[in-house]
């Protein structure tokens, strides 16, 4: 498709980069949008949010809708919890999904295949599937109310076996001769794991790392199962419940919650977007 | 692949494993001694939190025999009724909830709650008798047990903001009342005429959203319809009157005197001013400041009369609960005539002897006595509570979805046949 | 999703000393037993509780449990919640995956080329993957509204919008919008990398012999791409099938059925209606459907994935 390429046809890819730009230009309206209204809406007053005709940037800028975002729940509190539990979740996945992913590429070990199988098969049972045994199961150990469903089904349960997956691949494809000279020179396989591949896994390390935290931030259905007190809630489930007492939306109040959580992260994202989208293309899935 | 050889050992490492899981399950505490009790509530309102902590901790300080602390968890879920049914099913059982007026019968019915008549007759100077008798009612079994505490018994009413009203140039509301005109129809017109000449919302129907069928029927008393019948046995949506009620409904969405209904989002707030009429209850005052003059007015009638409603909470002491004793003790505490008036700060009383304008003014500052007296006092003996069914749950969601084409402007009628078509097998039980 | 890697490996087998086997055996096996242990016990044992629940009626706020037999699954067939639900959850995955598919793969050809402004675009279209779900979708809530964003610029062009969420024609596909351009992002990703493996010569080869670009895409592009095209289906088949924060945020489940997909229809047997072993066989019936439908793309490889995954 690089057209445009060819000198021959100089003067048709102008208007080929034209219509490019123009089209790209309107497809990024449904991505950029909705992300720079709920930014912008957050500094409007409640009754502007509304307003007809619409408008994007607030006619009279104010801090309301963040005002009530501290007082009305613990939001710094549970802006903690969505941090410690991704951070924990992400650091947690890394290493165990490197080690499985490791081992499943060069070493070989008893019941290997049934284990890979397994692992692949159990990538179909969704928690949404099993939620009422690990519900069940959650109460009967008294963590009902706790962060432990939530660190522990994101690094453990089916839903990790893509960074698995995603380490496989990598290792799969990782020269051999670093490892045999490290070998030769007596260095122990875990070692070797350690010291030599993990290190030099960098971008299989990026990938599963952005794909943990944001599985984590994005945790939504576990946490209306299991989180019952605010002062524990996770992000996700904090912008929903901007409630006054009379159960009506504390709407700018929302928006300024969800502001507050998304531009941090998006901003990380900008700043560090290249090493974030060459991680996830080379996350071995594309075959 | 030399899967098969293995497939057995991976079945077997499997059972052990689900017996493990199993063996994790913790053991119970015992219930002898003096309790930690928890009370799950709906408010997070720090005043309500305050108030009650306030009369928590007097009651430790008088009974530390008993009770050591009393701890008041919010359960914040929009949803409260699926958030504590959870928490009382994953085992981790409150010693007190709240229980909304919906989900009363069917938690009665279900065992859930604790009666606790014995322990409110036998607390001195509590009173049984005071409290009304329709409002006690709903919280009862024909064996005359008492299963909760209707702390909050609380009129609708309408909200009607004046300066809007008067910048859209419409009549004076106030002064209809009490006359033949003060129906739903003229408040209708206005709240239509009102959405046309200035954009705001005319007419809000309480905590509106699909999802919440129940606060919309309500109003249908007014045109003669209820959902089922008395006994909870028969659907009565394809009821004449019900049609009647939701075609007009249904025509007060299509000309803009009710806004249309957007997904799960709420309506706007009375209290932004952009909105001309609000059916809402006391406690809401609440949350309006002095931006836009308002007033309180008791609900207009239909076509079928006039047809208070009152919204209900009660308190209950859970069966499941480890210090049920304790927890009945507290209650009576709770709601004596000296607390239940500390309470009326935010929830109008159940008990006769509360409901008086010098009570209520406490509870509503912002309200004038004659607001109080014609909003609530002369509506509470007469109004009915919301429709309730004791396995309103199981059958809940299916007349939230057969409702939905009629929020959208579809066919009243085959909605209504086929809501009774299915939930009709679930009524009879 | 073996062979072709570690065919490649294969290759350079060295005559290599192994260095204490057994020990590297039993590190093998210490390596993946956390996550194999975890995908037991939070997968598979739940999965056969979930079986045997379904044979159950099973109160859970009384405590009561009664084995039933296939009755639950008799009452789930007579049940028109559930074949709406079934419908509803078949129709929001079609939508998203072939959305999904259509939309990552036409972003990735176009950004596929060395230009001025590129990897601005590349940022715009990635960042909703970084957007938390529950605060898109309660921004898409706002925007859908029948007052909202959406209408407001619709009438600007003449057009009157209708009421997204509350429409029944428009709230599912309102949905899987939602959905797609919330995760498009990642998949266009993915096939931009796929994309930068094909040679570029290959095209240009083609296109010398006077095959349309078009042309040229279908019949060189697409094969090279397969393996990514199958993954990256298999990956958004499987999300999608377990789609719940939009539902529940944006439409609970309405109008009517027309987007109570099975996940959100679990979780109010479940949780709302509080009947766990009815719910338990709608688990079972979202666990075949998905199971299906990864099959069927995984079996159907071998018609279109030439080179093997």
């Amino acid at each position: 498709m690089r057209s445009d390429a060819s000198s021959a046809a100089r003067g048709r890819s102008r208007v080929t980069a034209v219509t490019l730009y123009v089209l790209l230009v309107a497809a990024s309206v449904p991505f950029l949008y909705p992300t720079l209204w709920m930014f912008f809406s957050s500094f409007k007053p409640a009754n502007e949010i509304f307003l007809q005709p619409p408008t994007l940037l607030p006619g009279e800028w104010t801090l309301d809708g963040f005002a009530q975002v501290f007082t009305a729940q613990p939001f710094l509190q549970q802006y903690g919890n969505s941090m410690y539990i991704a951070a924990i979740v992400t650091v947690a996945s890394i290493l165990l999904s490197a080690m499985a992913g490791y081992a499943f590429a060069r070493i070989r070990f008893p019941l290997r295949n049934v284990a890979f199988t397994l692992m692949l098969a159990a990538m179909m049972v969704p928690t949404e599937v099993t939620i009422i045994p690990i519900f069940t199961a959650v109460n009967a150990m008294g963590l009902n109310n706790t962060h432990w469903p939530l660190i522990i089904l994101p690094i453990l349960g089916p839903t990790a076996v893509v960074s698995v997956f995603i380490f496989r691949q990598h290792f799969l494809s990782f020269p051999k001769e670093y490892e045999e000279a490290a070998r030769l020179d007596g260095v122990t396989r875990a070692g070797v794991f350690f010291r030599i591949a993990l290190p030099l896994a960098k971008p299989a390390i990026a990938a599963v790392g952005i794909m943990a935290f944001l599985r984590s931030f994005n945790m939504y259905f576990e946490a209306l199962i299991f989180l019952r007190t605010p002062e524990n809630f996770t992000l996700g489930l904090a912008i929903t419940r901007y409630q006054d007492f009379y159960g009506e939306q504390m709407w700018n109040t929302q928006l300024g919650a969800a502001s507050l959580t998304v531009v941090p992260i998006l901003v990380v994202f900008l700043i560090a977007q290249k090493q974030f989208v060459q991680g996830l293309a080379q996350t071995g899935l594309k075959g | 692949m030399r899967a098969t050889r293995y497939r057995g050992a991976a079945i077997a490492l499997t059972g052990v494993l689900a017996v493990s899981l199993s063996a994790c399950a913790g053991g119970d505490t015992d219930a002898s001694g003096p309790a930690d009790l928890k009370m799950a509530l709906w408010s997070s309102n720090e005043g309500h939190l305050a108030l009650l902590k306030k009369i928590g901790d007097a009651y430790v300080a008088e009974h530390g025999d008993e009770v050591t602390s009393i701890t008041f968890e919010p359960v914040t879920n929009p949803d409260y009724i699926a958030g504590l049914t959870t928490q009382i099913a994953g085992g981790d059982v409150p010693d007190l909830a709240w229980i909304p007026e919906a989900s009363g019968p069917e938690f009665v019915d279900s065992g859930i709650l604790h009666d606790v008549r014995d322990t409110l007759k036998d607390t001195e100077g509590y009173d049984l008798d005071d409290i009304l008798p329709a409002a006690l009612a709903p919280w009862q079994d024909d064996k005359g047990g008492v299963y909760a505490y209707p702390f909050s018994n609380s009129p609708f009413a309408l909200y009607i903001n004046e300066d809007l009203l008067a910048k859209a140039g419409q009549p004076d509301v106030k002064s209809l009342v009490g006359t033949p005109n003060y129906t739903w129809e003229t408040i209708t017109d206005i709240a239509a005429a009102t959405n046309s000449k200035t954009g705001a919302v005319g007419l809000n129907v309480p905590t509106f959203n699909p999802t919440n069928w129940s606060a919309v029927t309500m109003l249908g008393n007014a045109w003669g319809a209820a959902p089922w019948s008395e006994d909870g046995a028969t659907c009565e949506f394809a009821s004449p009157g019900m049609i009647d009620y939701l075609t007009w409904y249904q025509k007060q969405m299509s000309r803009g005197a009710i806004p249309a209904v957007s997904g799960n989002a709420a309506p706007a707030a009375f209290a932004s001013g952009d909105v001309a009429f609000s059916i809402a209850q006391l406690s809401q005052s609440g949350s309006l400041d002095d931006s836009f003059e308002w007033s309180f007015l008791p609900l207009p009638a239909g076509p079928k009369g006039y047809h208070p409603i009152v919204g209900q909470a009660g308190v209950s002491v859970l069966e499941r609960s480890k210090h049920q004793k304790q927890a009945a003790g507290f209650l009576a505490y709770l709601t004596n005539p000296t607390n239940a008036e500390l309470l009326a700060q935010f929830f109008p009383p159940p008990r006769q002897s509360l409901l008086n304008v010098k009570t209520l003014s406490k509870a509503a500052p912002k309200l004038s006595p004659e607001e109080i007296q014609s909003a609530i006092i002369d509506v509470v003996p007469e109004a009915k509570v919301k429709p309730q069914h004791p396995v309103l749950s199981q059958f809940s969601d299916k007349v939230r979805a057969g409702l939905d084409p009629v929020w959208s402007g579809g066919d009243v009628k085959a909605a209504v046949t086929g809501i009774c078509e299915q939930i009709s097998p679930t009524l009879k039980g | 999703m073996t062979a072709r890697t570690s065919a490649a490996n294969d290759r350079r087998v060295v005559p290599s000393r192994r260095p204490r086997p057994d020990g590297d055996r039993w590190l093998g096996v210490a390596f993946v037993a956390p996550q194999v242990l975890g995908v037991i016990i939070l997968g598979v044992v739940p999965f056969l509780f979930v079986i045997w629940y379904s044979f159950n009626e099973w109160r859970p706020l009384t405590g009561e449990m009664k084995f039933i037999g296939l009755d639950n699954y008799s009452r789930l067939f007579a049940d028109p919640t559930f074949s709406a639900s079934v419908i509803a959850s078949l129709l929001f995955s079609a939508g998203v995956l072939v959305l999904n598919l259509v939309i990552a793969i036409s972003l990735a050809v176009l950004l596929n080329r060395r230009m001025k402004g590129i990897t601005a675009f590349r940022t715009i279209f990635f960042s909703p993957v970084v957007v938390s779900v529950v605060a898109w979708s309660v921004t898409w809530g706002f925007l859908l509204a029948p007052d909202g964003g959406l209408n407001g610029a619709l009438r600007l062009l003449g057009i009157d919008g209708t009421n997204w969420l509350a429409d029944s024609s428009t709230a599912l596909i309102s949905l899987v919008v939602v959905q797609v351009f919330k995760g498009v992002g990642m998949n266009m990703v993915l096939f931009l990398a796929a994309l930068q493996s094909v040679p570029e010569e290959i095209r240009e080869a083609a296109q010398l012999d006077g095959a349309s670009p078009w042309k040229s895409f279908w019949s060189i592009t697409v094969p090279m791409i397969a393996p990514t095209i199958l993954l990256t289906g298999i990956l958004t088949t499987i999300g999608s099938l377990e789609v719940f924060a939009p539902v529940q945020l944006l439409t609970g489940g309405g109008p009517g059925d027309a987007t109570n997909v099975l996940p959100f229809f679990l979780y109010r047997t479940a949780f709302v209606s509080q009947q766990f072993g009815y719910a338990s066989a709608i688990g079972v019936v979202l666990f075949a459907i998905i199971l299906t439908l990864t099959m069927l793309q995984w079996t159907s490889r071998r018609k279109w994935v030439h080179d093997e995954v």
